[in-house]
């Protein structure tokens, strides 16, 4: 979602947008299927180097967004790390048994994360939800009732964030005081999710019904945006295929970590 | 009975509005687990919370798996750090809190099998990490915590505390709009 960002459309803007979701889906079942941790590694700088050079966001912005990143990172590798099953001891104390097996196993689930992440925000960054939707009705067949849904609702966001605030301010005028403890998650609930929810709920029906009064339906229809294939989503097809390509050969010949395979054996 | 546009419309509504707290609660989720004992598993049972409340909501086949699809994609075009693996995890979530549902014949709508829907979905969580993040390679101790965190999680927050939340929407009136007439509106209106 790009509301707020400024950026310059670059030529991963311009991918189809069901053929990029559909082929992240498919790069997401074969990052599923790798256990070698140097292979893995070496797969994080492909989508990395997109993401850095060709989203065309400001590097502030960017660096931002991947700051989370690190914490991922080592809250996706800790726990199998410190408490993962393995033969070769490094280190114990009390509880935290680190093998060689485990350390590895967390280092790769580690980079796992870090390539969905980085994946995630590349997709994100560079599709506008809007060209998605109309690209999942025409190339993927999705029924346009889920479609059009999705985007009206999309659409209802940012009126639920203004009447956020308008409540926010309206409970502070009143004085209203914040509530210790448990309680505290039933004033929430009762002053902010109640109202904004319900109202959310009238909303989305009443844009259903002038929607069906005027005659919207899953028939045959004509589109605005018609996404088409473009010389950009081969160039794009062949930049991953090259870059794991490369990553798996590297990985294999020139390994870096003793492990080659992170499974429990 | 088959979802009508209203319907849709209302659940991606809802779902949405739960992808923005999934997208939020990615950090705080990460903070709550340092050490990896699996304690902060107990509040991963958030994102579980969209299927059952819509389900809870409208009352009809279908809504709880739309529901937690339809929010896990919210949550991945809104830059989720956990990418498209959320998508995944949002299907078979949503399939498992759906299933429970199911099996009362979508005829009950009570706290208790809102609580079983938070588990099942928890269950689903955990058969995608297995294939994600090798738990089953950890310490026996430590996957048992991360099994016993994660369901108590489900049923907490997914069962009970959506329950709550849907209880205190229906007193708002707005749930009239929503639900398929019952026997007992047809009987009222006979009165």
């Amino acid at each position: 979602m790009q509301w707020t960002l400024n950026y310059e459309e670059t030529w991963v803007h311009r991918l189809n947008p069901a053929f990029k979701l559909v082929f992240f889906l498919l790069l997401f079942l074969l990052l599923l299927f790798i256990h070698n941790p140097n292979i893995i590694t070496n797969i994080t700088v492909v989508p990395l180097l997109l993401l850095l050079f060709s989203t065309g966001h400001q590097k502030k912005v960017l660096l931002i967004l991947m700051l989370p990143f690190l914490l991922l990172f080592f809250s996706s590798a800790s726990s199998m790390m410190f408490f993962g099953q393995g033969s070769t001891t490094w280190w114990k104390w009390g509880l935290i048994h680190i093998t060689e097996e485990s350390f590895y196993r967390g280092l790769h689930i580690g980079f796992r994360a870090l390539n969905f992440a980085l994946l995630g925000l590349l997709f994100a960054l560079t599709t506008r939800p809007v060209y998605l939707f109309y690209s999942l009705i025409q190339q993927l067949k999705v029924p346009p009732r889920f479609a059009y849904s999705f985007m009206a609702a999309v659409r209802i966001l940012p009126v639920m964030l203004e009447e956020f605030q308008q409540l926010r301010a309206a409970l502070l005028i009143r004085g209203v005081k914040k509530k210790k403890g448990y309680r505290r998650i039933t004033q929430t609930i009762t002053l902010y999710a109640v109202p904004l929810l319900s109202q959310s709920i009238r909303r989305a029906h009443r844009i259903a019904v002038a929607m069906e009064a005027k005659r919207f339906n899953n028939n045959k229809r004509t589109y605005y945006y018609k996404p088409t294939f473009s010389k950009f989503d081969l160039l794009f097809l062949l930049y991953t295929t090259i870059g794991f390509g490369v990553a798996f050969w590297v990985g294999d010949t020139f390994p870096y970590f003793d492990s080659t395979d992170v499974r429990q054996k | 009975m088959k979802l009508k546009l209203s319907d849709i419309l209302i659940t991606i509504v809802i779902a949405l509005v739960f992808g923005i707290i999934y997208k939020l609660w990615g950090p705080v989720y990460s903070l709550f687990k340092p050490f990896g004992l699996h304690i902060g598993d107990v509040i991963y049972g958030m994102w579980f919370i969209a299927g059952t409340v819509a389900m809870l909501l409208l009352r009809k086949p279908g809504v709880a798996l739309l529901a937690e699809t339809a929010a896990a994609s919210g949550e991945f075009l809104v830059g989720s750090e956990y990418g498209l693996s959320v998508l995944l995890y949002g299907i078979i979530q949503g399939l498992g809190t759906e299933l429970m549902f199911a099996l009362f014949g979508y005829k009950r709508y009570t706290a208790f099998v809102a609580a079983l829907g938070g588990i099942a979905a928890a269950v689903g969580s955990l058969i995608m990490d297995a294939a994600y993040g090798y738990v089953m390679d950890l310490a026996l101790w430590n996957l048992l915590l991360l099994i016993g965190a994660r369901l108590i999680g489900g049923f907490l927050i997914a069962g009970l505390l959506a329950y709550f939340l849907v209880e205190a929407l229906e007193k708002t009136g707005v749930t009239s709009l929503i639900r398929p007439a019952s026997d007992e509106d047809y009987k009222a209106l006979d009165r």
